[in-house]
């Protein structure tokens, strides 16, 4: 359905993304997970037509975004960064117009325009001016002109953004059922969002894609499902050091923890996929005369899985090489 | 087409109803009446007005007694007062024009105008219909002190006159509004937009005083440009083609750059 291939766009002579590649199967879910910066507007506006990209191409339902940029634009529900909304109109104003604008013809439009409002739970503030709504439901009402006229693919910018966490799970379970009958990419940088609605994740930093795959592959590949919390009586920057260099271990990192007591390091380590390091961590940290208090398995959240893409460049290599292993398995 | 003339119709009723809910629009079309109005009092009954000027000479003709020719003071009293809304315009339209894309952009509504399957023509043409309508509507309410004078007039006065003159206030008002529509969408600052539209108006109005200074062939041609020059002669009630033409470029240019400034700046954003 959606199809990117060695996409780049510089601004001026800065890289804004770099040689990007994914495609979404009609019907998929995907997120496109990254820090702020990375390029997710960036690639979420080409997609979109908004912007022209430097190099590659994208295509959506068979169209190039550029070249057959009314074909796609017919086809695609897009929310921007910011909601765009005219402040001054009625949320039903406001949907009708956008109907009209998408090419909904007249009798159809007060049906579909009731069902988007029903969606996205507006019911309530229907007559309202969207000048008078919470960013909450200016949230909400960007997502209901993304999806009112029904489009096949839908581009949505960070759409939790600004939101409490009730209407979090509200926009996830409304993200959720549009499943199957449209295919939907999502930008965040918010981790669970993408465990909890997505088929799919690109992971994307400064420009580049990272990795893709389910939630679940991802963790698992990545980590191994292995990592360790540990609670050890010594100076922390030492002991991180001394972690450091254990073969197998791939990110030391200092824990918070509510209560810590004084002389102790609380740290996680995470090990590199396919090595169980446990044991030489165990021995390494007794035999540097620390004292081990705790240590524990732990199976590595997205989050973790986020940050050591994103932050140990060393990994990087072995993920994008065993990516492209698999590539060519496949 | 039909989609096409939908497009235009949706982009033009959103952009009227904008005005109605603009506390900037109500300030607009109160000072622009106000004004209107002291320019009636001060044509007719200012010490520069027609009403003096016609008793003056009435009187010097009594004194010397030689026949005055009759003044025609209706058409005098429109030909100046249209005169005057043309300058007043010069100061107006560049408020009217200067959000018509710089607020969506600032809004991030473009974004939304730039991935829907409309072409930037049709929003284009919407907006620009939208706003002469809310022109029009502004100098609707001085039709009632034009009527004022017309209704006085003995023998009464061709209709061709004012219409054709309101006829050449509407195009030239169009022709500075599609203009500065362009200027609005190169920017999502309102206040430069208005700034560049207000110098680029005084720059076309001004152009047959350049042209002058020029002279010759060269100076013949740049003249042709000028926008008050072909008002002026509408307002005469004169029905020159040359000027509608002139008014009908500037309206498809502005059309014309702003589609394509739409097109060529989301190459180049940022």
């Amino acid at each position: 359905m959606i199809e990117v291939e060695h996409l780049s766009k510089t601004y001026g002579s800065t890289p804004a993304i770099t040689d990007v590649t994914f495609s979404v199967e009609p019907g998929e879910i995907v997120g496109f997970l990254g820090p702020n910066g990375a390029g997710k507007t960036t690639t979420m506006r080409i997609l979109a037509g908004y912007l022209p990209a430097s190099r590659g191409t994208a295509k959506i339902a068979g169209f190039d975004v550029h070249e057959n940029s009314l074909a796609v634009r017919q086809r695609i529900g897009y929310l921007p960064e910011t909601p765009p909304l005219y402040p001054e109109m009625t949320v039903e104003g406001f949907l009708h117009f956008v109907a009209n604008i998408k090419g909904i013809p007249a009798g159809d439009r007060a049906a579909k325009v009731n069902a988007a409002i029903k969606r996205c739970n507006l019911q309530e503030k229907r007559r309202v001016i969207i000048r008078k709504l919470s960013k909450g439901y200016r949230q909400r009402v960007g997502i209901a002109q993304a999806i009112v006229h029904d489009p096949p693919a839908i581009i949505l910018d960070e759409p939790t953004v600004g939101l409490d966490p009730r209407q979090i799970i509200e926009v996830r379970n409304l993200i959720k059922s549009l499943a199957g009958t449209h295919t939907v990419i999502l930008s965040t940088h918010i981790l669970p969002e993408v465990s909890m609605t997505c088929n799919r994740v690109t992971i994307i930093n400064r420009g580049k894609v990272v990795a893709t795959n389910t939630p679940e592959n991802l963790m698992t590949q990545l980590t191994g499902g292995a990592g360790y919390e540990i609670e050890v009586e010594g100076e922390a920057a030492l002991a991180k050091q001394v972690l450091q260099n254990i073969a197998g271990v791939s990110l030391v990192e200092s824990v918070p923890v509510n209560y810590p007591r004084d002389n102790r390091a609380y740290l996680r380590v995470l090990s590199q996929p396919g090595s169980e390091p446990g044991k030489d961590i165990a021995t390494t940290l007794i035999r540097s005369g620390f004292s081990l208090h705790e240590m524990r398995r732990v199976s590595a959240t997205l989050e973790d899985v986020f940050l050591q893409l994103t932050t140990e460049e060393k990994n990087l290599a072995t993920i994008e090489e065993s990516a492209a292993n698999e590539g060519e398995a496949a | 087409m039909g989609i096409v003339l939908s497009n235009i119709i949706a982009i033009y009723r959103r952009e009227l109803q904008s005005y109605f809910v603009s506390p900037l629009a109500y300030a607009i079309a109160g000072v622009f009446w106000f004004i209107a109005g002291l320019f009636l009092v001060m044509i007719l009954l200012g010490p520069d007005g027609i009403l003096p000027a016609v008793a003056l000479i009435d009187l010097q003709g009594q004194q010397f007694g030689v026949a005055v020719p009759p003044i025609d003071v209706p058409y005098e009293f429109i030909r100046a007062f249209l005169d005057r809304m043309g300058w007043l315009l010069l100061f107006i339209l560049p408020i009217l024009s200067m959000g018509l894309y710089a607020e969506e952009r600032k809004r991030g509504t473009l974004e939304l105008l730039a991935t829907s399957p409309v072409t930037n023509w049709a929003v284009a043409v919407g907006k620009l219909l939208g706003v002469v309508t809310f022109f029009t509507t502004l100098i609707l309410p001085l039709m009632v002190f034009e009527a004022i004078a017309i209704s006085s007039s003995n023998p009464p006065l061709a209709p061709t006159i004012p219409l054709l003159g309101h006829l050449g206030l509407i195009l030239l008002a169009s022709a500075i509004l599609s203009l500065g529509m362009f200027i609005s969408s190169l920017t999502d600052s309102t206040l430069l937009s208005a700034v560049f539209t207000f110098a680029l108006v005084i720059l076309l109005l001004f152009v047959d005083l350049i042209a002058k200074g020029i002279g010759g062939p060269i100076g013949e041609i740049v003249g042709h440009f000028s926008l008050l020059k072909h008002y002026n002669t509408l307002i005469q009630g004169i029905f020159d083609s040359s000027a509608l033409i002139l008014f009908s470029s500037y309206i498809f240019l502005g059309i014309f750059l702003t589609a394509q400034s739409i097109d060529a700046l989301r190459f180049q954003r940022q």
